[in-house]
């Protein structure tokens, strides 16, 4: 009986609708890329990440099943700007899959076209913190960036898989077409947020505030990636109350408890926001991570 | 073997490759002209006929004596949809010179009684043998320096100043990264994959000091030298590594004469120049959740014993020369690591490492089996803080050239930032005994005590790759 129904389920699973079997492997770093790549690829991509939304994705652990997902790869997205550099190249190398190397066309710097803001314009060092030498990389939010990323997944899916550009260029056009329907539909919270004065933890936020056009004050890492210390905070909290600071913006990974305090003393707001797909079970793609900020934005102010 | 390995290297069509990509994009001009088979079909006798071609081209230029690599594959331009074009880097911006790093690890600190199984990079303090030291020492300057070589290599080299003396070639080897079937050649002179810790370098440590195990077994420097790895990734639901390694190991330096501390008697380095050291090593990992991790390595090694340096009033006297020694071992890496610190700052890391070692009879030194372990758990309190405990011990069972070794340690690390950290390190050390072989137990081990407490200071300049897990 046992023997028989395996059987069944076995036939059932033979005839199930499956993904095309020539379906690309797509492997990004950070769940939004990923989610992009969906959006682009439909049908005939795989997306797997390697770190989780609800995880920074500065210091995702490089555990070796990672290069086993890396090694089944076609194409690898990931943020750029030396965001992944604490433990990506040592996962690409492990994964011993030539066509995901730099410079192949497995190998996609997700941020080549991105307008990147806060470029050093001085020469850097580390007593500025952990900096990225490169610019910010915390771009993935703003919708004109959502475009730029879609459209170079778009582009080096097309490459990967011509019989597939087609489809890609179609889904590409139904994204953005998308894209365009969501902004207008959140323009009355964004009209509301323009001019609003923020704190944020680290400074992972300067792309969203550019779009919404919200005023940073001031940052609780002293200089990022160093934890605040007690002077810092007083000044920040100074600050917060002259400026009259509405909110105080922190990713939902982080450890909140001096973020609730400083919020508490200076007047602001905190909110714990999600900045990946995935960061909560129900955010699913790009759209609903970008709607559920701005709607906690709207709400609080 | 090597010749097949080149030959892989160089291949200049590799199965689902940028150029395959490209022949496909050529085919898509007529979608659907053919049914899948048959363009499956087409696609294999293009590539044959382009291999074929590409073939006559090399053999061509090999007649000729000009032979070029194939032109590294291009990325195509961005497509950015009509948006801008990204701002161009900085001038200076862009570099092709190696990531290039300097990391220091300096100390002062006091011990009592000179340690016995000493390694390569552990703090030296200036003092006469059996007294007292006090003082600050360097214990290490590593230069690193590391970059893409080309579409085919990457390339790392790191120097060290062990204690001020001397630059040392700690690694220097190019790792492939085109090779198929998960296949990946390191060859130059480099760190066995022979368990966990003989791979890190010093930065690495959660201790001032390596275990005890590294010195007594693998040598000063660990196991390291001019050599050649092969190791492929198991196609298996679950990470699977195997190595395989050969290493041409020197023998270890004779120690001065008229010194009473005779170094351990050493594994490798031994016997021709052409007895090589061949090492095979497993590695295993299985992620549960998101949080934990369990990484296991098997490791075995064969090579030829140097013998037992003994110092005399003359001399050095050398006894069990040329034995083959053999070495195996188990490592396991268990972490608790939760993937975010919404809950706090902690984490969790249990090490443990064994090795066991048969080194064969000579004619003035009977052979037989010893071994030793340790087994360290580090703690992070704080998300600058962390604890960590570490028990040693060597002579499991004791055998004619290995006495027994405890050791316990502790250390408390705060670090400042990615780059720069602080430790406070102690450890007690008891020898119960010296090696059997009466003429081996005039030499290294008289029965006793030793401490040591060092506070160390550890930087990191410049680029340095990441650690692997």
């Amino acid at each position: 009986m046992a023997m028989r129904r395996f059987a069944l389920l076995a036939t059932l699973a033979l005839c199930a609708p499956r993904p095309a079997a020539a379906a690309l492997r797509v492997v990004s770093s950070i769940p939004t890329l990923g989610s992009l790549a969906k959006e682009v690829g439909g049908d005939r991509v795989e997306v797997e990440s390697l770190g989780k939304g609800y995880q920074d994705p500065h210091f995702v652990e490089p555990k070796p099943s990672l290069m086993l997902v890396l090694n089944r790869a076609d194409l690898l997205l990931y943020v750029g700007l030396e965001l992944e550099i604490g433990w990506l190249p040592p996962l690409v190398l492990g994964s011993r899959n030539p066509k995901i190397q730099t410079g192949e066309l497995g190998n996609l710097d997700c941020s080549r076209a991105i307008p990147v803001l806060d470029v050093p314009t001085t020469k850097v060092d580390r007593s500025m913190g952990d900096i990225h030498p490169q610019g910010n990389p915390h771009y993935w939010l703003p919708p004109a960036n959502a475009r730029i990323i879609a459209g170079e997944i778009a582009q080096r899916l097309s490459q990967l898989d011509p019989e597939g550009a087609a489809t890609y260029q179609k889904n590409l056009a139904a994204f953005n077409l998308r894209v365009d329907a969501a902004v207008k539909k959140w323009q009355p919270m964004i009209g509301k947020l323009r001019g609003v004065k923020i704190v944020t933890y680290h400074k992972s936020w300067t792309y969203l505030s550019q779009w919404l056009g919200l005023e940073e004050i001031g940052y609780l890492e002293p200089k990022p990636g160093i934890p605040p210390d007690p002077d810092h905070l007083f000044r920040l909290i100074q600050s917060m109350r002259a400026e009259h600071v509405q909110l105080l913006l922190a990713e939902d990974f982080y450890n909140l408890n001096t973020a609730r305090l400083v919020a508490e003393k200076g007047g602001a707001k905190l909110l714990d926001l999600p900045t990946d797909v995935g960061a909560k079970p129900p955010i699913k793609d790009w759209f609903i991570l970008v709607e559920t900020i701005l709607r906690q934005l709207f709400a609080a102010v | 073997m090597l010749i097949l390995l080149l030959a892989l290297i160089a291949a200049p069509v590799r199965a689902g490759s940028p150029d395959g990509g490209m022949a496909s994009a050529a085919d898509a001009g007529t979608p659907a002209a053919a049914g899948a088979a048959d363009a499956g079909q087409d696609d294999e006798a293009l590539r044959r006929e382009l291999e074929k071609a590409l073939g006559k081209d090399a053999a061509a230029a090999a007649a000729a004596g000009q032979g070029q690599p194939a032109p590294p594959s291009q990325a195509p331009p961005s497509a950015t949809g009509g948006t801008a074009p990204p701002p161009p880097l900085l001038r200076g911006a862009q570099s092709l010179n190696p990531d290039m790093s300097v990391i220091l690890d300096a100390e002062g600190g006091y011990q009592r009684r000179p340690l016995q199984f000493l390694n390569g990079d552990d703090p030296l303090l200036r003092g006469e043998e059996g007294k007292k030291s006090l003082g600050v020492a360097v214990q290490e300057v590593e230069l690193a320096f590391s970059a893409i070589v080309d579409p085919y290599f990457r390339g790392d080299v790191f120097l060290t100043i062990p204690n001020l003396e001397g630059l040392e070639v700690e690694e220097a080897f190019a790792t492939s990264t085109s090779l198929p079937w998960n296949l990946q050649v390191k060859g130059g002179s480099f760190r066995s994959a022979f368990g966990r810790q003989n791979g890190q370098h010093l930065h690495m440590q959660d201790f001032t000091r390596r275990p005890l195990i590294n010195a007594a077994f693998l040598g000063a420097d660990g196991l390291r030298g001019p050599g050649v790895q092969v190791s492929w990734l198991a196609p298996l639901p679950f990470y699977l590594t195997l190595y395989a390694e050969a290493f041409s190991i020197g023998a270890p330096d004779e120690p001065a004469a008229g010194t009473t501390l005779a170094p351990p008697v050493a594994t490798f380095g031994g016997g021709q120049p052409d007895d090589l050291t061949y090492a095979v090593e497993a590695k295993a990992f299985f992620p549960f959740g998101d949080a934990w991790s369990i990484y296991l390595g098997l490791n075995g090694a064969t090579g030829v014993s140097p013998g037992l340096f003994q110092p005399t009033a003359a001399g050095v006297d050398v006894i069990g020369a040329n034995r083959r020694s053999y070495l195996v071992g188990a490592d396991l890496y268990v972490k608790w690591k939760p993937p975010n610190v919404a809950a706090g700052y902690n984490s969790l890391a249990w090490q443990t490492e064994a090795i066991w070692r048969h080194l064969d009879d000579a004619a003035d030194l009977p052979g037989g089996w010893d071994g030793g372990l340790y087994s360290q758990v580090v703690l992070q309190v704080a998300r600058r803080w962390f604890l960590g405990v570490r028990g040693d011990v060597v002579g499991i069972p004791t055998s004619s050239s290995l006495g027994q070794t405890l050791r316990g340690s502790a250390s408390v690390t705060f670090q400042l930032s990615e780059f720069a950290r602080v430790r406070a390190y102690g450890e007690a050390e008891h020898v119960v005994s010296g090696p059997s072989a009466p003429r081996v137990s005039l030499a290294p081990v008289v029965p006793g005590d030793a401490v040591a407490a060092f506070l160390q200071l550890e930087i990191s300049m410049g680029a340095h790759g990441a650690h692997p897990f």
